[in-house]
């Protein structure tokens, strides 16, 4: 699969958004695989998901849904972590949901977006808020 | 002021290729601070498998791998500290939390992150911390609290 942006490995499957009066909800699954790339080496004895693995995840779910609403060409930067925290291991064989409430700030190209990661099981692996910039430049069609 | 090369790196952190994401530690005071580089290349996986005439900006390194590569750095100043102290920390290394990272700047093939980590405080198996990276006389990123933990039971074999 190709990519327009350097990544560590495809941390969304799927992603599906929803726009409301209060913001926009985005929501995605991930499921954890130990022969994506990078994987093997977190730990070569036995795998487990990188913490900021999950972020890649969050940031990839708010391109995919970026891309859809304003084009392929849509650039999607991380400008901050205000915070992130991890609990629960995700283990290969896990999968992960991942919902995303975004709101966007003074200036509308700056994104705020507050997101929780749960196991199928339902406990949390991780919660964060996250600052992001989208540039719709370069985005041919706004359709 | 000791340095450290990558063979010590390698005795120091359980991270392996392509994610153990320390080079060298250029400077180390143990117990208090680190600078330590990683080399950004074109071959790594992360710059697979991506679109052709894309805008530079596509290749800035992940922030994910920065930011690991920032808590890396963090655990060998507290891991090797620990050591030095013949009070070595035993269990699994995880990324506990990070707060207050802003990402100002961007690193592409070729540029040399150089980490400078700075250990707030230990707090039994919880090491806190905080630093810069830069790419030359750039500061790219600020990271206000990163927090390293160690847990036991996390490995299925636990032997």
């Amino acid at each position: 699969m190709s990519r327009r942006f350097a990544a560590p490995l495809d941390a969304v499957d799927t992603a599906d958004g929803a726009v409301s009066a209060g913001g926009t909800r985005i929501e995605a699954v991930k499921r954890i695989v130990a022969d994506d790339p990078y994987l093997g080496g977190h730990y070569p004895d036995f795998t487990i998901y990188p913490g900021v693995f999950t972020i890649e995840s969050v940031h990839q779910t708010v391109r995919r849904w970026a891309a859809e609403r304003y084009g392929p060409g849509t650039a999607v930067e991380l400008t901050s972590i205000a915070s992130v925290s991890f609990a629960a291991p995700l283990l290969p064989g896990d999968t992960m949901s991942i919902g995303c409430d975004m709101t966007s700030q003074d200036d509308p190209s700056s994104v705020r977006v507050k997101a929780r990661c749960h196991r199928a099981d339902g406990a949390l692996a991780a919660r964060m808020t996250l600052g992001l910039r989208i540039d719709r430049e370069g985005g041919h069609d706004d359709a | 002021m000791t340095t450290l090369e990558h063979a010590d790196i390698r005795r120091i952190l359980p991270h392996r290729h392509p994610v153990l994401l320390v080079d060298r530690v250029l400077e180390i005071e143990p117990g208090a601070r680190i600078v330590t580089t990683k080399a950004v290349t074109g071959s790594e996986p992360c710059y697979a498998g991506l679109d052709e005439n894309l805008p530079s900006a596509a290749y800035a390194y992940p922030v994910s791998l920065l930011v690991e590569s920032f808590g890396q750095s963090g655990a060998v100043l507290w891991l090797h500290s620990a050591a030095l102290k013949d009070e070595p920390v035993e269990g699994t290394l995880i990324f506990g939390s990070a707060r207050d990272v802003t990402i100002t700047g961007s690193a592409c093939p070729g540029d040399v992150l150089r980490h400078i980590v700075e250990i707030d405080r230990i707090i039994g198996d919880n090491a806190f911390m905080r630093g810069e990276t830069w790419v030359g006389d750039v500061r790219i990123a600020t990271l206000g609290s990163v927090l390293a933990v160690v847990r036991d039971g996390l490995a299925s074999d636990d032997s």
